[in-house]
């Protein structure tokens, strides 16, 4: 644990946390001498020596000045490691957020990474003071007594070195036991708010059915299944509980009862006894003390995993030297590739001309974004190439594949800022009325005129003050101001108002213009003017590929394809059949 | 200081005691545990106490040893078992408080949860939007564990930091006062120092969690951000934002540390056993040596005197957890406290399934009037669509039927009977709807399509799917209707749309309300989609959400939303020819489907 530690740990909080130590473990050791110090003391006092009193009395406040000082020092330096681990901890989250791999954060981490900045980071930076000190103390404290003890009487020293074993055989068993039931009840709590969540996302179908129905019994069925998981995770850590404490409270009871029966034969010194009794009640106190600190270690145990967690995710291979492409365009050689499960694509092999669009098509699940997703280098193929301009993206880079794509994608991510700013991301370099020119080409103007601040109006977290076709609008003045060669969309398909279908249809072919694009198409504008169709089969392949009036003069898949759509473009809905 | 200025056992009660007192029937399911914990507790502290006076006693038995008395051994023996039953009387209380606290607090996450689930049945349907999840998510699996502490943990711990120096300090007293004073000077200090460690302490855990909430919504940031900003090789600046919150946040724990460590230091060396230690056997030896005391007085202080402040710093070590578990039951609270959905007393049943709005002005927040003096009828049987911008406000007007939100002002009927005097089980009998957010359960698809009817057998089921054009896609699943969503049934978009409506058909709800958007997610779902809206929405009262308004040419009244009022009204002809509103987006739609739909394949 203190090694975890120190591994997260800046150099100036690594110097601090180490001091911190060594100061924690002089204040162990002089507390068990003080309490060693007990023995002569209450030997002399017993006995009316009160010379002999006096002189023990300065030793132990020569000792106690030791340890109030040591304890200040540890105290005061414990507080700066604190902080400075603390800053170190949020330093070193930061800057491995920047160098994980795109397709990490592909599932929403948010609540994770926010876990780990605000509580987690705070838990384990008061971890060395508030817990590891006591654990410390509960252990050094102890062993000096102990060791102390077998100068005063060995038969009672003894009696207590037999049960250190025992009590850390309990101890491990303790914490096994509850490890196994904490696993098994956290399988039970996850499943179960995922029930009532999902319960809670159904009450509209829900509130027809009436009470009792099918939704009913599963989330009752899922709260209970959890309820007897954490029953069961009590009876077996109340069982070890119960069990070390026991062990605890026995080795108190024989050394109460060895000492009585040594007393009674006279071959110990009833004020010796006394002293001895006195340290015995008082030394389980701080190994009971290291046992009721679970809760603080398991939150900070957790943090420092999900770190060693995010350490371990692998970046995708780099080349020593960026390559250069020798055009834009795009190239999937035998490609296969899956999301860790089945393959989504097998053996697909394709050329997208440089400065030509092409559009996918095909039934959802058929791998359409995943080619995007691929081009834009968030993963590699399992195997097979995808190559821009020949070169394979791992001989190319990321940072060569980042700078020479723009995502449109679906779901835009807009800051909380001006929606000026929010298209400047696109390019930085550019001024205020450049980027303004930029937006107005992705009709972005219209939706800064409708906004009470106009460009200098604030989208709102997440841009929640914006529709989604507008968001996509935005998204494609980003893609215009950066100016990159190959330009990646994934085409809404929420249904989107009149307005922003014309205003994303001219927004797309202001980007078009001698780009290489590939467009995820639903629109059957968007599909039946590209320069290339690409039909994929929802087999990981693909079924038919060729222009428009090629395909549609083949009379195949794509011509089916093209009349159902076009025959539900004329769907009317009525209440009378 | 955070963790540790917040270590402070009086905090920690004054924080907890009065939400107790607040929320008596937060904790009604446990009542009788909660009882049996404080007897127990008390027992256990007392007991605690006993081996200590026994240590006094044996003392008392066995120094006059020293000067050559004999040993009464059978009092010796006495005593040691009276310790050791009190040892074990102690540690069998404290655990068994602490057992019946825990399964008391197993009782209690159950109760509560099945309380949410409860409250959730009840709440109005307009609550459940996008950002309901977060907080029933947060409810079930965060704030109800947290509750723990308060249960399982605190009530022992601060009846324990009571009762322990209590009953030592009255045992001192008793013996020998003057070392009983001596042994109160510690925590005479303590309770000095204490006012000075927690100046604008309220004030300082405000800023705190200000510090928190800013550095959270940093990284929130940060996080979804960053495939945006990687692209556009802009991750300085986010980066930049995130390392500012962070100095920010280390700065203010910072001189929050500062400015308390040093009476945090003085409080916890105070206290602790070395110096207390040296200080009672200093005082001791004082007063012996004065002759106010015999030694053997001294052992008693200095058995009893060491144990006094160690519950309350045990009690000051969890107060974070408290701190959390107060807050998780402010938020608990505030749940339980939203207003539920009124019921009527005498509930009154529908004539006929005639919807009507009379005078219905509504506000999501009681000032933006989102909806005003709407009046309109959908006779049975007719198609009523409902056009405009979007924030027009028809969304809004279609959830007022099935009661998602209740009117402002005017009503809503339906057959006549205002929707709120129907009983809700009839009324979402006579009410379907199918929304653009489908929701299946993981459950097996047969449960799902009769979620609404559970009742319907299976033949009833597969004729519902095979009308919404799912049944041949479920015979192709592995299990075919037994295939569970999300394990073994994987649809698509379209796919799980498809399985809304036979859902809907099967529910068989006179009064439908539809939102049109077949989105083009799923082309090749698209007609069959389309195919199981006709078949749903034949011979019922329809009220639809129209995106595409060549799809309502055929319906039998169009009601164009503007600002939240009814602009206009009529069939699709009337209101072409009437040259107004709806005739300028009819002009553009068909603009723009002209463009969508080429030369050559127009239809």
């Amino acid at each position: 644990m203190i090694r975890r530690l120190l591994h997260y740990s800046s150099v100036s909080a690594r110097r601090l946390l180490v001091t911190e130590l060594v100061f924690i473990v002089a204040t162990a050791l002089l507390q068990g001498i003080a309490f060693l110090l007990l023995v002569p003391l209450l030997r002399n006092l017993f006995r009316g020596e009160m010379g002999a009193l006096g002189t023990w009395l300065i030793a132990l406040a020569g000792v106690s000045i030791a340890y109030v000082v040591v304890a200040w020092f540890a105290s005061q330096i414990g507080m700066r490691a604190s902080t400075a681990l603390l800053d170190s901890l949020l330093n070193r989250l930061g800057d491995r957020l920047v160098n994980l791999p795109v397709a990490w954060f592909s599932r929403d981490r948010s609540g994770l990474i926010t876990g780990i900045a605000t509580q987690g980071a705070m838990f384990v930076s008061t971890m060395p003071y508030a817990i590891l000190r006591l654990i410390l103390t509960g252990f050094i404290t102890p062993a000096t007594v102990l060791v102390g003890m077998y100068v005063v009487d060995w038969r009672l020293a003894l009696a207590m070195t037999v049960m250190v074993p025992i009590m850390i055989g309990g101890y491990r068993w303790l914490r096994r036991a509850i490890g196994r039931g904490d696993a098994v009840h956290s399988v039970a709590v996850a499943d179960a708010s995922n029930r009532v969540v999902e319960f809670a996302r159904a009450q509209p179908t829900l509130r027809t059915a009436g009470e009792g129905a099918v939704a009913d019994h599963l989330v009752e069925q899922a709260l209970q299944r959890q309820h007897r998981a954490y029953r069961g995770m009590l009876v077996t850590g109340g069982a070890g509980i119960a069990a070390f404490t026991g062990i605890v409270q026995l080795s108190i009871t024989v050394v109460l009862v060895l000492g009585a029966f040594l007393a009674i034969g006279g071959s110990i010194d009833p004020a010796t006894l006394i002293a001895l009794l006195v340290l015995g009640v008082r030394f389980n106190e701080p190994i009971a003390g290291a046992g009721d600190l679970g809760g603080g270690i398991s939150v900070a145990r957790t943090t420092l995993d999900q770190l060693d967690e995010l350490a371990a995710v692998t970046a995708l291979p780099e080349p020593a030297g960026a390559g250069t492409p020798a055009d834009w365009s795009i190239g999937f050689d035998n490609v296969t590739f899956g999301y860790g499960g089945g393959a989504v694509l097998r053996d697909l092999s394709f050329t997208a001309p440089a400065g030509q669009m092409t559009a996918i098509v095909g039934p959802s699940g058929s791998g359409k974004t995943t080619i995007t997703k691929l081009i834009a280098r968030f993963y590699d193929p399992e195997s097979g190439t995808v190559s821009i301009g020949g070169v394979p993206a791992p001989q190319l880079g990321t940072s060569v594949v980042e700078a020479a794509v723009a995502p449109v994608f679906q779901d835009v991510y807009l800051f909380d800022d001006t929606i000026l700013n929010n298209v400047w991301i696109g390019n930085s370099e550019l001024t205020r009325e450049q980027v303004i020119a930029a937006a107005t080409r992705a009709r972005v103007d219209e939706i800064a005129d409708r906004l009470p601040n106009g460009w200098d109006t604030r989208v709102g977290e997440g841009g929640s003050n914006l529709s989604g076709g507008e968001r996509q609008r935005v998204s494609i003045a980003r893609a215009l101001l950066k100016d990159a060669p190959i330009v990646l969309l994934d085409e809404a398909t929420s249904a989107l108002d009149i307005g922003n279908e014309i205003a994303i249809g001219d927004a797309i072919d202001a980007v078009r213009a001698d780009r290489t694009m590939i467009v995820v198409a639903h629109r059957l504008q968007t599909i039946m003017t590209a320069d290339q169709i690409l039909l994929l089969d929802g087999n990981g392949g693909i079924r038919e590929s060729g222009t428009h009036n090629q395909l549609l003069a083949a009379d195949g898949a794509y011509a089916r394809y093209w009349h159902e759509r076009v025959d539900a473009a004329g769907w009317q809905l009525s209440a009378h059949n | 200081m955070v963790v540790d200025a917040a270590t402070d056992p009086a905090q920690a009660e004054n924080g907890r005691l009065p939400n107790r007192v607040r929320e008596e029937g937060f904790f009604a399911p446990v009542r009788g545990s909660l009882a049996a914990i404080i007897v127990l507790s008390v027992l256990g502290a007392a007991s605690s106490v006993v081996p200590l006076i026994a240590i006094v006693e044996l003392a008392r038995e066995l120094v006059p040893a020293l000067s050559g008395q004999p040993i009464h051994a059978g009092r010796v023996w006495a005593i040691v078992i009276v310790a050791v039953i009190a040892l074990f009387v102690s540690f069998g209380t404290a655990f068994g408080a602490g057992a019946v606290g825990h399964f008391a607090d197993a009782g209690l996450q159950l109760a509560l949860r099945r309380r949410i689930i409860r409250h959730l049945q009840r709440l109005p349907l307009g609550w459940f939007d996008q950002r309901s999840s977060g907080t029933v998510r947060k409810l079930v699996e965060n704030d109800v564990v947290a509750l723990h502490q308060l249960v399982a943990h605190a009530i022992q711990d601060v009846l324990t930091a009571i009762a322990v120096p209590v009953l030592s300090l009255a045992y001192l007293f008793s013996v020998q006062w003057q070392l009983a004073v001596a042994a109160l000077v510690p925590l005479a200090i303590t309770a000095a120092t204490y006012p000075l460690m927690m100046r604008g302490g309220a004030e300082k855990y405000r800023q705190y969690d200000e510090a928190t909430a800013a550095l959270s919504g940093a990284t929130i940031e940060f996080v979804h951000g960053i495939a945006v900003v990687k692209r556009f090789g802009q991750v300085g600046r986010s980066h930049r934002r995130y390392q500012e919150e962070t100095r920010r946040y280390v700065g203010f724990v910072d001189r929050w540390t500062r400015d308390t460590s040093t009476a945090f230091t003085i409080i916890e060396l105070v206290t602790s056993p070395v110096v207390v230690l040296a200080w009672l056997l200093a005082a001791g030896a004082w007063l012996v040596n004065a002759g106010a005391v015999t030694p053997i007085d001294v052992l008693p202080g200095i058995l009893l005197g060491l144990g006094l402040t160690g519950p309350l710093m045990k009690l000051g070590s969890s107060a974070q957890f408290l701190r959390n578990a107060t807050k998780a039951q402010q938020s608990l609270a505030e749940f339980f406290a939203l207003p539920t959905m009124p019921q009527p007393a005498s509930p009154r049943h529908p004539a006929g399934h005639q919807v009507a709005l009379d005078t219905v002005s509504f506000s999501y927040d009681g000032q933006h009037r989102v909806l005003r003096e709407i009046a309109a009828a959908c006779a049975p049987g007719t198609l009523t669509a409902l056009v405009g911008p979007s924030g027009s406000g028809k969304s809004t007007l279609a959830k007022l039927i099935p009661r998602f939100y209740d009117v402002e002002t005017g009503t809503v009927t339906i057959g006549g009977t205002d929707v709120r005097s129907i009983d809700p089980a009839e009324l979402y009998h006579a009410v379907g709807f199918v929304f653009q957010d489908v929701q299946l359960l993981r459950a097996s698809l047969a449960d799902n399509i009769r979620l609404a009817r559970p009742q319907a057998t299976d033949t009833e089921v597969e004729t519902a799917a095979r009308a919404a054009q799912i049944h041949d896609r479920i015979l192709r699943l592995p299990r075919g209707y037994d295939s569970v969503v999300g394990e073994d049934a994987n649809l698509s978009g379209g796919e799980a749309q498809r399985v809304t409506i036979a859902r809907a058909l099967l529910a068989d709800a006179p009064i439908l309300v539809l939102d049109e958007a077949t989105a083009f997610a799923d082309p090749d779902s698209e007609s069959a989609i389309q195919t199981a809206l006709s078949t749903l929405a034949a011979d019922r009262t329809v009220l639809v959400i129209a995106h595409r308004l060549h799809t309502i040419t055929h319906a039998d009244q169009i009601l164009v939303l503007a600002d939240g009022r009814i602009a206009e009204r009529g069939t699709h002809a009337d209101l072409v020819t009437a040259g107004g509103l709806f005739a300028r987006m009819w002009t553009d739609y068909q603009a723009n489907h002209a463009r969508s739909l080429p030369e050559g394949v127009q239809r």
